[in-house]
């Protein structure tokens, strides 16, 4: 109906900022990293996944959006050679996650697979200083009177208020901090993927509940102000155009709507490369479209492997 | 009219060829006719191989690979289908006749520890149970190079313990799955620890194996690779009654596998002979086999144009069919052999030769250095590690006359990695296992 992400917002209070936010920018105009050597490799990824993947001629979206996805991981665990705090991550497929809140007397519940969740040992160190935090105080969340800021929402009896990530996992798993949230829109036909606005709208939840869980889990169900905020970073791809997001949870205090509010950085609709071309296109006999990909971005690889570099480097 | 020529040639006087002096005439600069050959189009044996050589020439002179490919598979006729899974009795001496591939129990010996090859190379058959020893010293020899090249840091097998236990306790204990689905309970635990091992170990080591560093690592690619072997009769059809080569196609699915820009170093030379082909007087049909007509394919995993084109080790995971309980409830505890065996020769012979034909290569341009590759074959506890070493692609029935090459497969039975997986703990860790599993993921070229 309308954006869906300003409806995110204003389910899980939270502050919007545009770009990465700067810790994650360092990272990505750090050049000690070595990235055109690695442009080169994400390059080839690139061409793997799109062009030379299968025996058909062109491969579909459902085989080479998850291709793409595994050749950027493996790209980015190959790192783990300079930074061997790395390997202290784990990758876990088909999670299932629920978190539960109540807003403005409302009960809200997100529940379902999450997509691929990357955790690690360590948790993320907060991005927004305090200053910040406290400066979110001030910013109203748009209401869309007079339309109830549930529409679209289904409506369900819940009977048990499920809560934590740890309905993932058990407890004394090593890997207990979530870090990153990746969702591939692999879906062959158009109407069945997201849109990319609904995608961040998705993104935005699933790390909100996951947030949210790991809070409860770490502070108990009280709702109040953290003292260490909770980060938790999303991805959502459809093979070409990504979208970045760096969640910060500051507070569980969702049923008013004053105080501290939650931040939320988005990188939206970047493009990996524009085209990729399986087989030349020739008009009255001349190669108009060469085979190959075309329009490279360099930035986004950066951008992609900047956020999982994010919390060791 | 005949009557008219033979009185023509009866009167005298008048003769129409003439006299030539010998010796005056020299030999013309080029010939006057064209050569004699068989024909083409005639249903006749020799008209049969000049079709057959000018099939060869077209194929030796096309310009690309894919080209090549292309004539190689171009006419489709049935063929037997060979599945590297299968529950066929005493699969692997069929698919070494079929692939003419020696089987050398044990691992080669590490080529850091082994001088010349040639001397080595009849001491893993002589010994019977290789691996003990050869594990033993292999890591003592490999270690000792290292630091006098003082180049790679020390192995630190504990904190790849630990790494492989978090994966298997992650995908076993901690993370709440549903129940796995009926038939599928190798989708459910084994193939997700099988990724995210691999993954993570190809990842902390690529430290020391530069190789792996600008390696590629596919999920459940697609393998395939077309070929003749033998001869038989046509039995019933339109056809009856010729004589047609035996085609066979491999359409494998490996869980895992890693290909590299490089390719890995030679075992053994090219030309040594460590042991017999099993000559099997049956048709393909009594394994079973059966026959299909579909595209005949050659693929390695990603297509001609990709720069990773040598492969360096796949991973394959059996199935819910083939797991051991039930070869033990049917009293067939020598067949559990069997299945990694056979799983590890025809895949690895269906990458090698397609990584060959990749090169250029095929049965009349045979290879002219050996391509290597490596496989591990599992069923998430037991491992089984296979090496497979391409000496020769010509296998057809006129080219195997002349050729004295065998292709030469080292494997090892299969091995328990762990006992048992109880609150969260993993009980009975078998290091030699991941020593094995290490050692396959560093192998590299000398000259890296």
């Amino acid at each position: 109906v309308f954006p869906g992400v300003r409806q995110a917002q204003w389910l899980t209070k939270t502050k919007l900022v545009e770009g990465l936010p700067p810790a994650v920018q360092g990272i990505v105009d750090n050049a000690a990293l070595g990235l055109p050597e690695l442009e080169e490799r994400a390059k080839h990824m690139v061409s793997h996944a799109r062009l030379w993947d299968t025996a058909e001629v062109a491969p579909r979206r459902e085989q080479y959006c998850p291709v793409l996805f595994e050749n950027l991981m493996h790209i980015c665990r190959l790192m783990s050679g300079k930074y061997p705090s790395l390997s202290k991550r784990m990758l876990a497929r088909n999670c299932r996650i629920a978190a539960t809140w109540e807003r403005e007397s409302i009960l809200l519940q997100v529940r379902g697979l999450s997509g691929i969740l990357m955790n690690s040992m360590t948790p993320i160190p907060p991005v927004a200083s305090k200053e910040e935090i406290l400066a979110t105080k001030e910013h109203v969340l748009e209401t869309f009177y007079p339309i109830a800021p549930t529409i679209d929402l289904q409506e369900v009896n819940v009977y048990k208020e499920l809560n934590d990530t740890g309905q993932c996992f058990r407890d004394g798993y090593p890997y207990s901090h979530p870090h990153t949230l990746f969702f591939l829109e692999s879906a062959n036909v158009r109407t069945d993927r997201f849109r990319p606005e609904q995608l961040r709208a998705k993104m935005l939840m699933f790390a909100f509940g996951n947030a949210l869980a790991k809070a409860k889990v770490l502070h108990g169900n009280d709702p109040k102000v953290l003292d260490q905020p909770i980060v938790v970073q999303s991805i959502g791809t459809d093979g070409q155009l990504f979208q970045f997001m760096v969640f910060q949870l500051n507070t569980t205090d969702l049923v008013s709507n004053d105080g501290v509010k939650n931040l939320v950085w988005i990188d939206s609709d970047q493009n990996l490369y524009e085209r990729a071309q399986c087989v030349p296109e020739v008009k009255k006999r001349v190669v108009t479209k060469p085979a190959g990909i075309s329009g490279f971005q360099p930035d986004t690889f950066k951008k992609f492997l900047a956020l999982y570099l994010h919390g060791t480097v | 009219m005949a009557a008219l020529g033979a009185r023509r040639l009866l009167r005298p006087g008048r003769r129409w060829f003439s006299e030539t002096v010998p010796g005056a005439l020299s030999p013309p600069a080029s010939p006057l006719y064209p050569p004699v050959v068989a024909s083409i189009t005639a249903k006749s044996k020799t008209a049969k191989s000049r079709r057959l050589q000018r099939f060869n020439q077209r194929v030796h002179a096309a310009a690309t690979v894919e080209e090549k490919l292309r004539l190689y598979g171009k006419l489709q006729r049935p063929k037997y289908m060979v599945y590297p899974q299968t529950f066929a009795l005493n699969a692997d001496r069929w698919y070494r006749s079929f692939t003419r591939t020696v089987l050398v129990p044990g691992l080669p010996p590490r080529a850091a520890a082994a001088k010349p090859p040639a001397g080595r190379a009849p001491e893993p058959r002589a010994e019977a149970s290789a691996e003990a020893p050869g594990v033993a010293e292999a890591p003592g020899a490999a270690k000792t190079p290292e630091p006098a090249a003082g180049a790679a840091p020390y192995l630190d097998i504990g904190e790849l313990r630990s790494l492989t236990c978090d994966a298997l306790l992650q995908e076993s204990f901690y993370q709440n799955k549903k129940r796995p689905f009926l038939y599928r309970d190798q989708d459910h635990t084994p193939g997700p620890f099988l990724t995210q091992l691999v993954s993570t170990l190809a990842a902390s080591l690529s430290v020391r194996n530069p190789l792996l560093a600008a390696s590629s690592l596919d999920l459940k690619p697609e393998v395939n690779y077309y070929w003749h072997h033998g001869e038989e009769v046509v039995v019933h059809g339109h056809r009856k009654g010729r004589v047609d080569p035996v085609r066979f196609q491999i359409d494998d699915n490996p869980h895992l596998q890693i290909r590299v820009p490089k390719q890995l170093p030679e075992v053994v030379p090219l030309e040594s002979d460590l042991g017999d082909v099993p000559v099997i007087d049956h048709k393909p049909s009594k394994l079973p086999l059966f026959k299909k007509q579909y595209e005949n394919k050659v693929f390695i995993g990603s297509k001609v144009a990709d720069p990773c084109c040598y492969g360096h080790t796949q991973f394959h995971l059996l199935p819910d069919k083939l797991k051991r309980e039930r070869f033990i409830r049917e009293r067939l505890e020598d067949q559990i052999e069997v299945v990694y065996r056979s799983n590890g020769i025809a895949s690895l012979f269906a990458w090698t030769a397609a990584q060959a034909m990749y090169q250029g290569f095929w049965n009349e341009a045979d290879v002219t250095r050996p391509f290597v590759s490596q496989a591990v074959v599992t069923d998430g506890k037991y491992f089984a590690f296979f090496c497979y070493q391409l000496n020769t692609l010509a296998l057809t029935a006129e080219t195997i006359k002349n050729n004295p090459r065998k292709n030469i497969c080292w494997g090892t039975d299969s091995k328990p990695l762990y006992d048992v997986v109880e609150d969260g703990n993993v009980k009975g860790f078998n290091d030699e296992v991941l020593l094995h599993l290490v050692h396959f993921l560093l192998n590299r070229p000398k000259e890296l």
